[in-house]
């Protein structure tokens, strides 16, 4: 028959080795077991417990790692559907010769990149869940001045956006098309001399709050707003609202647009 | 509970049908459960089914261990089971902590409970005959 001190110490190893499995699980390692002795006294109930947990838990983490892996094609898959939409406006406009009918083509392939921007962002973040905005804000930028250049190679772009504000995609997707409107309309209608052109963005994060301001030095709203489609206006003023924010159009020498919204 | 001589044996279970119309399985001392034992239970469960679906008491108090496809074999979630409740009679650390398990997480698809004796857990099974 063992002694107290033989079954004290025998006791403490047991209590030991469940410790030992938990820092495991903590680890992510769900392949430590407890081992049961077979005196189904209370430690190999808690033992039993921690190991039935251990199989949940990986359970759980494999389900996890599955839901992550099939939300990832599906962002995969939207952005290569859109690209293939914007594809197949390319096609289209190559048979097209009205300028009218050609600018439109290329307003929605611009929108349809800016949304398929952000699907091929969320597919190689991290979490899958948001989009640093820097980031987007430059790559959109970068498209748009692509799209652009063939008519208007001298504008300069100037990003002043804050580090590290992540959006979720419900809040990125009106983000990315009221860009898109705000920078395209500087493009086609505010400047009218070669030199020194400009598009200035501006992103600063103020508690919960964003504040966006999309600004030219070019001729300013009226006049840009009678050419402008009301299309683009309409668009912004609806996603604006989306994002449950106030914008205002003004002119301070050009056109500038102001939103402030909650994150 | 005592072992009727007509029960039929398989690796770890001793199984049998009633003559109240209970069926009665237990678990045979130090068993570990993995998914193979609980196909064989279920097959010689199975086999005792006509027309009619029964209650299916369970004495678990031998257990040293059941993986979880076998718990979420016998939860019956997602297939055509034979028995209509389960009475689990668990009474040592290691069986109550199965039983509660079974319960909470594998959340069987009929009336389950548990039990310390037979009789609690025939006396709430008849309900179901």
């Amino acid at each position: 028959m063992p002694n107290k001190i033989d079954t004290k110490f025998s006791n403490n190893n047991r209590v030991n080795e469940i410790l030992e499995v938990i820092y495991a699980f903590a680890r992510l390692d769900f392949n430590k077991k407890v081992a049961i002795s077979g005196d189904d006294d209370a430690l190999d109930g808690i033992g039993t417990g921690v190991n039935m947990l251990g199989e949940e838990l990986n359970h759980s983490s494999v389900t996890l790692r599955e839901k992550e892996q099939l939300l990832k094609e599906i962002h995969h898959r939207v952005k290569n559907n859109l690209q293939i939409v914007s594809s197949l406006l390319s096609l289209q406009s190559e048979s097209v010769e009205d300028a009218r009918y050609l600018n439109m083509i290329r307003e929605s392939k611009n929108r349809i990149n800016s949304m398929a921007l952000v699907h091929e962002m969320l597919y190689k973040s991290k979490d899958l869940n948001k989009v640093e905005l820097k980031e987007y804000i430059q790559r959109l930028s970068q498209s748009l001045v692509s799209s652009f250049s063939t008519e208007r190679d001298n504008v300069a772009m100037q990003l002043t956006v804050g580090e590290n504000i992540f959006l979720e995609i419900d809040k990125m997707i009106p983000v990315g098309l009221i860009l898109n409107e705000l920078i395209s309309n500087s493009f086609k209608y505010a400047f009218t001399t070669p030199e020194k052109n400009e598009i200035k963005i501006f992103l600063i994060r103020a508690g919960d709050l964003l504040k966006l301001e999309v600004s030219d030095n070019g001729k300013g709203i009226d006049e840009a707003k009678g050419k402008s489609t009301s299309l683009g206006l309409q668009l912004i003023r609806m996603l604006s609202e989306q994002l449950n924010g106030t914008c205002i159009f003004r002119n301070d020498n050009g056109a500038k647009f102001e939103l402030i919204f909650p994150l | 509970m005592r072992v009727p001589e007509y029960a039929t044996e398989v690796k770890k279970y001793f199984t049998w049908m009633g003559e109240d119309g209970i069926c009665c399985t237990k678990v045979k001392e130090g068993s570990e459960i993995v998914l193979e034992d609980a196909l064989e239970n279920t097959s010689v469960v199975t086999s005792f089914y006509k027309d009619k679906k029964f209650p299916i008491m369970i004495d678990a108090r031998g257990i040293k261990s059941m993986s979880r496809e076998a718990r979420n074999h016998f939860s019956a979630r997602g297939r055509d089971s034979k028995t209509n409740s389960f009475g689990i009679i668990v009474k040592s650390p290691i069986s109550r902590v199965v039983g509660n398990f079974f319960l909470g997480i594998s959340k069987p698809s009929v009336p389950t409970k548990l039990f310390e004796t037979e009789d609690e857990a025939k006396a709430w099974l008849k309900n179901f005959i």
